[in-house]
C-alpha cells in the first residue's frame, strides 16, 4: 500500500502538469510593477511572496468592500477604512456591528508594503496574517472565515476573479488574504505637494509651510522619520491613557515592561483626512495635539527620553503651531483620496 | 494543483480508511480517560458570582482571599510514555483529535477520553498547557471542531487580535470587597520555533509521573489529574499580589496581557519548562 500512494501521486501530479493554468496566469494576470517612490524604504520581507497582480489587485478591492464579511452583513473593510478619509472612519474608536465599539482608532491603509510592523502594537508583522482579525474580532465584524467563504462561494462574479487571480475558482482564506494585501500593497501614496517640492516637479511652499518644515525638523523629525513620516519604533509619548483593560500598547504583544503603552509612532501622511488623532481618537484636531504637546504630557517610568529629558513638553508658540499645521496639510495626496 | 491535492486527499482518506478497518484498536479497553480535578488546594473548586455563598474561596500567600467564576484551559500535545521510556504520541498535529477545553461548568469537560491508544504499560504522562505555536493560529480549516469549540459564545478561547487561542481564561473575585479579576494567557509570539521575532510563547510543556502505571489494553484506566489553582497566586516560581487599575504593574484585569504580568501566572500555572515541569498539575490515582 505505501507504494501506491507515492505512485498515484506521480501519475496525478503529471495530470496536474499538462493541465495549462500556470502559462494562463503569467499570460493572462501581470504582475504590478512595484514602484518604489525615491527615498522610501525597502519593502516589507513578505512582499516578495505575495506580489501584486493586475486581477490579485482587483479582487481585494472587491473582496475589501464586501459586507458579507461581517456577521450580519452590514460592515466591509472599507466602512472603517474609507478612502475619502485616507482609509480612516472619522471616529474616535472604530464601530462594528450592532454599534459595537472597538478599543482603538482606526489607522490609515497607505504606503504598508513599507511597513515592517501593523496595528498600533505592531502585533502582525506580515500583511497577510492582519484580515483574519477584523473578521473574527466582536466589535469588528464578528464571524469567521468559512462564515464569509460560505456566503460569497456561489457569487459567480467571484468565480471569474478568483480563475483570473489564481488560476481556478476555488475560494479559500489563504487566496482571501492574499488578495487583500495585495490591494493594500497597491495603496501608495507619494503625491501630495510635499513630494511635489521635493521632487522639484514646479511647486513650492509658502511662507508658512516652509517655516512648519523647519519646526518639524528640529521637533518632530527624531520620530516621524523617513519618507513615511514614522521611524517605525514604538514610543510612549504621553498622551491620555486608554482606561480600557485590554489597552497595553505594545506590552500587550512583547511582554516587556518598558513598552508599557507605547505605540508605533504613526504616519504623518495625508494627516489632513485622518482625524480624530491618538490611539483611540483622543484628539479632534490636530491643533489639540498640538497644544497637549505645547502644555506637557503625561509622565511615566517609560516617557520616551525626548519628552523625559525636555519637562515632559515640546514648547510651541502659537504661530509655530499654525506654519506646523500648514506643513503637515502639504502631506496630503488629494490624487490618493480621490478628493 | 488544487485538485491534485483533492485527489490526494480523497485517495489517502480512502486509505486511511482501508486501514482502519483493518486493526482492532477500537476495543473500549484500549480508552485512556483524563480526568481532571480543578482545585484550591485539595478541596475541589465551585465556582460562583460575586455574591455567592457556595463559591470556594481561597487566600493566597500574600492575604488575598479569592473565589472564581470562571475557569478553563486549554490541554493538547498528549504523549504517553511507556515502561521503555518510548514516547506515544496521541494526534499531537491534529486539535480536533488531540485537544481540549476543560471548562469548570460542564462536567462533561472534565473526563477527557483517549481512545484507541496502544496497549502497553504507561509510566509518565506529558501534555501541553495551550497550544503549540505552529498549532495556534486559529486555522478554523485544518481544524474546524477545536476552532468551534473554543470560539463557542459561552467558551470564548479565542484571542482575536493575537490570531490565537486563549490557554487559560480565569475569571473571579478577590479582596473583601470582591473587585474583579480577570486572567487570560495566550501566546503572542510571531516567527517559526527557534527563530521567534517577537512576543511571548505561553504554551508549556507538562509532565507527570503517574503514582502506578497505567495498563492500557487489558483495562481501560483512568488517570486522575489534579489542577491546584492555588498555585496560580501562590506558585513554586512567582508570587503574586493582585492588584487594580491601569498602570504597568496591575494585574488582576485583562491587561495581564501586557505579557510581563501573564508571564508570572503562565510560569505559576504551567512551570517554566526547566526546573518545573508541572506547574500546577500533580497525578493523585491511577484507576486500571
Ligand atoms: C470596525 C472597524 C474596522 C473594520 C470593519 C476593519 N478595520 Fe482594519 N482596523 C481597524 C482598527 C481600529 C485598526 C487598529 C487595530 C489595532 O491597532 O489593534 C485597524 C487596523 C488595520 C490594519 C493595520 C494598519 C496599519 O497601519 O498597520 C489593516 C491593514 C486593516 N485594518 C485592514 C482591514 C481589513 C482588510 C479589514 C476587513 C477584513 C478591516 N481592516 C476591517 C478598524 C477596522
Ligand atoms: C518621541 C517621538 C515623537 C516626537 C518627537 C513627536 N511625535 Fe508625534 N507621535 C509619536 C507617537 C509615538 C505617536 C502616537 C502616540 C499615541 O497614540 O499614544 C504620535 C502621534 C502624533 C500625531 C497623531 C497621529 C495620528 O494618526 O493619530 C500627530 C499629528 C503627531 N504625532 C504630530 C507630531 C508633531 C507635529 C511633532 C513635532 C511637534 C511630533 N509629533 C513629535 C511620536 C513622536
Amino acid at each position: 500500500m505505501k507504494k501506491i500512494i507515492p505512485l498515484l501521486s506521480v501519475v496525478l501530479l503529471l495530470i496536474s502538469c499538462s493541465n495549462t493554468d500556470d502559462e494562463m496566469i503569467a499570460i493572462d494576470n501581470p504582475e504590478i510593477a512595484l514602484n518604489i517612490p525615491t527615498g522610501f524604504p525597502e519593502p516589507n520581507e513578505f512582499v516578495r511572496f505575495n506580489k501584486p497582480t493586475k486581477y490579485g489587485v482587483e479582487l481585494g478591492e472587491k473582496l475589501f468592500s464586501d459586507k458579507r464579511f461581517s456577521a450580519d452583513n452590514t460592515i466591509s473593510c472599507s466602512s472603517c477604512h474609507i478612502q475619502e478619509n485616507a482609509f480612516t472612519d472619522g471616529k474616535a474608536q472604530g464601530i462594528g456591528i450592532e454599534g459595537r465599539i472597538g478599543l482603538r482608532n482606526t489607522p490609515s491603509i497607505q504606503n504598508l508594503m513599507f511597513m515592517k510592523f501593523y496595528n498600533w502594537d505592531g502585533s502582525k508583522l506580515q500583511l497577510e496574517n492582519q484580515p483574519l482579525v477584523p473578521i473574527i474580532t466582536h466589535e469588528e465584524m464578528d464571524s469567521s472565515i468559512l462564515d464569509v467563504i460560505g456566503k460569497i462561494q456561489n457569487d459567480a462574479s467571484y468565480a471569474d476573479l478568483f480563475k483570473k487571480a489564481f488560476g481556478d475558482a476555488a475560494i479559500t482564506p489563504e487566496r482571501i488574504y492574499k488578495s487583500i494585501a495585495q490591494f493594500e500593497y497597491s495603496l501608495v501614496s507619494a503625491n501630495s505637494k510635499y513630494d511635489k517640492v521635493k521632487r522639484k516637479e514646479g511647486e513650492s511652499f509658502t511662507a508658512g509651510e516652509a517655516k512648519g518644515f523647519e519646526i518639524f525638523q528640529q521637533k518632530c523629525a527624531s520620530c516621524h522619520s523617513t519618507e513615511l513620516f514614522t521611524d517605525q519604533s514604538f514610543r510612549n509619548i504621553g498622551f491620555p491613557l486608554n482606561t480600557n483593560s485590554n489597552e497595553a500598547g505594545r506590552a500587550r504583544v512583547t511582554g516587556i515592561t518598558a513598552d508599557y503603552m507605547s505605540f508605533r509612532v504613526p504616519t504623518l501622511r495625508n494627516i489632513e483626512y485622518t482625524a480624530p488623532y491618538g490611539s483611540f481618537g483622543q484628539f479632534p484636531t490636530l491643533k489639540a495635539v498640538l497644544d497637549y504637546f505645547d502644555n506637557g504630557v503625561l509622565e511615566a517610568e517609560n516617557l520616551d527620553p525626548i519628552f523625559k529629558n525636555n519637562g515632559s513638553s515640546i514648547p510651541l508658540t502659537e504661530e509655530e503651531k499654525n506654519n506646523l499645521i500648514a506643513f503637515m496639510k502639504t502631506l496630503s495626496d488629494t490624487a490618493f483620496v480621490k478628493q | 494543483m488544487q485538485n491534485f491535492k483533492k485527489y490526494f486527499i480523497a485517495a489517502t482518506a480512502a486509505f486511511a480508511f482501508v486501514s482502519c478497518s483493518n486493526d482492532d484498536q477500537n476495543a473500549v479497553s484500549n480508552n485512556l480517560t483524563l480526568e481532571f480535578n480543578n482545585t484550591f488546594k485539595n478541596t475541589t473548586i465551585v465556582l460562583g458570582d460575586a455574591a455567592s455563598a457556595s463559591a470556594t474561596a481561597n487566600t493566597s500567600a500574600a492575604g488575598q482571599v479569592h473565589h472564581f467564576s470562571e475557569l478553563k484551559y486549554v490541554i493538547s500535545n498528549i504523549r504517553l510514555v511507556k515502561e521503555d521510556g518510548s514516547e506515544v504520541p496521541y494526534n499531537v498535529n491534529d486539535l480536533d483529535k488531540g485537544a481540549a477545553v476543560i471548562d469548570q461548568s460542564k462536567t462533561a469537560s472534565l473526563s477527557y477520553v483517549l481512545t484507541n491508544v496502544p496497549s502497553a504499560s504507561y509510566k509518565l504522562i506529558k501534555f501541553g498547557l495551550g497550544i503549540k505555536p505552529e498549532q495556534n493560529t486559529l486555522d478554523q480549516v485544518r481544524f474546524p471542531k477545536f476552532y468551534a469549540a473554543a470560539g463557542a459564545n459561552d467558551t470564548q478561547m479565542m484571542w482575536e487580535w493575537g490570531s490565537g487561542y486563549r490557554f487559560t481564561k480565569v475569571e473571579g473575585f478577590y479582596d473583601t470587597d470582591n473587585k474583579a479579576m480577570s486572567i487570560h494567557t495566550g501566546s503572542t509570539v510571531e516567527g517559526t520555533a527557534g527563530a521567534y521575532t517577537q512576543g511571548v510563547n505561553a504554551y508549556r510543556d507538562i509532565t507527570l509521573n503517574l503514582t502506578t502505571n497505567a495498563v492500557v489494553g487489558s483495562s481501560a484506566p483512568k488517570i486522575k489529574i489534579k489542577a491546584d489553582f492555588d498555585k496560580m497566586l501562590s506558585g513554586k516560581i512567582n508570587t503574586i499580589t493582585l492588584s487594580t487599575g491601569t498602570g504597568m504593574n496591575d494585574n488582576a484585569t485583562p491587561n495581564v496581557h501586557t505579557a510581563a504580568q501573564m508571564v508570572k501566572f503562565v510560569d505559576n500555572l504551567g512551570g517554566n519548562g526547566t526546573n518545573d515541569i508541572s506547574g500546577m498539575f500533580s497525578v493523585t490515582a491511577v484507576e486500571n
